[in-house]
């Protein structure tokens, strides 16, 4: 019985420990945009919400669709457009992170397959802590495709 | 030598510094171009999957021209999308006064087909051109399009290129007029469209 109930003790804190920042974390609005053809990359996007007391930064992104997957920003130098690799996304305490349309994205590159408007992209995010959470991302063309800060008050 | 491109690349970016100085109007979706900074623009000729294409076939029409690639990962989509967007919010007659041509900064990867095909995912009436690496940089300098390769591990072939996201119009006299910027929002391009397809 001891034994047991140590087991469950150590079972609580052990997924306390997993999941981390994930816990606290939660996500809108996830939409991969339909890659046009002949395109080799598309882009994903979401609102990353951080409701913990702590800053979190998703260091990595993975995705099954693609052969690779990266944090991207862009920079807008004289209407000039510079995509750029990050090395993390940072969400601040109480904060979010807003990945649009030329800002912050995660990019897929390299797409195994043609994708297909309404297919859904499980997107596992990892957070700088270790935990990750997966996000199911729905396929949208891009004409579509709502910017989602762009009714978004801050 | 490497002198040289240092002092080149200083160059550019103190004219870009300027150029923001002087002309960045950020409240503003259409940058109107100031007399003395009008790039030329002018005719070209460049090779869709149908054939050549010049500016001139589309005299009496507002050209709208995009500088793009089809590798392009955000930047074009979105660019395209907005466009693509705005012509659906013109009626039949005033689409049929406007033209829409992609052009190629990235000849080396781009195929007048490959281009055409992803011209079409965004809008029918989009044509998509390319040509020699030297002819799109003559055409790009003459419009003041900036366009560079840049290695970034992963991206398709090995590189991405930054470049003008701005959508350049071109009146119906053939005269560059002015530009959209990247990501205006649908109704505000169709509005752009319309002030060139009924000038005062």
């Amino acid at each position: 019985m001891k034994r047991l109930s140590t087991l469950a003790v150590g079972l609580l804190l052990s997924t306390g420990v997993l999941a981390g920042a994930a816990d606290n974390v939660s996500v809108q609005d996830a939409y991969v945009r339909l890659a046009p053809p002949n395109a080799p990359a598309t882009g994903a996007f979401m609102v990353i919400r951080n409701n913990g007391d702590k800053d979190v930064k998703v260091v990595r992104a993975d995705n099954p669709v693609s052969k690779a997957t990266e944090l991207h920003t862009h920079l807008n130098e004289g209407g000039v457009m510079k995509m750029r690799p990050v090395p993390a996304i940072e969400i601040k305490a109480k904060g979010e992170a807003v990945l649009r349309p030329g800002g912050l994205h995660v990019m897929m590159i390299d797409l195994k397959a043609a994708m297909k408007e309404g297919d859904s992209v499980p997107i596992t995010l990892t957070f700088d802590d270790g935990s990750s959470k997966q996000v199911d991302a729905r396929v949208v063309k891009a004409t579509a495709a709502p910017a989602p800060t762009e009714h978004r008050q801050h | 030598m490497s002198d040289r491109i240092l002092s080149l690349v200083v160059g550019v970016l103190a004219a870009l510094v300027l150029g923001l100085a002087l002309f960045w109007q950020p409240e503003l979706p259409e940058r109107p171009l100031p007399r003395a900074a009008v790039p030329e623009g002018g005719e070209f000729t460049l090779q869709s999957a149908d054939g050549p294409v010049s500016l001139r076939d589309f005299r009496g029409k507002v050209v709208l021209l995009y500088f793009g690639y089809t590798y392009c990962p955000d930047i074009c989509p979105t660019s395209l999308a907005a466009t693509a967007e705005g012509l659906k919010q013109l009626t039949p007659d005033e689409l049929a006064r406007v033209a829409v041509i992609l052009v190629s900064i990235d000849p080396k990867r781009d195929t007048p087909a490959r281009l055409q095909e992803y011209a079409r995912f965004f809008h029918p009436a989009i044509v998509g051109v390319t040509g020699t690496p030297e002819e799109i940089a003559a055409v790009t300098k003459r419009y003041g399009v900036f366009y560079a390769e840049q290695k970034v591990a992963t991206a398709g072939d090995g590189y991405v290129v930054d470049h003008s996201a701005d959508t350049y119009v071109v009146a119906a006299d053939g005269k560059l007029a002015g530009r959209i910027a990247h990501a205006t929002a649908p109704d505000q391009v169709a509005a752009i469209i319309r002030k060139y397809l009924y000038p005062p």
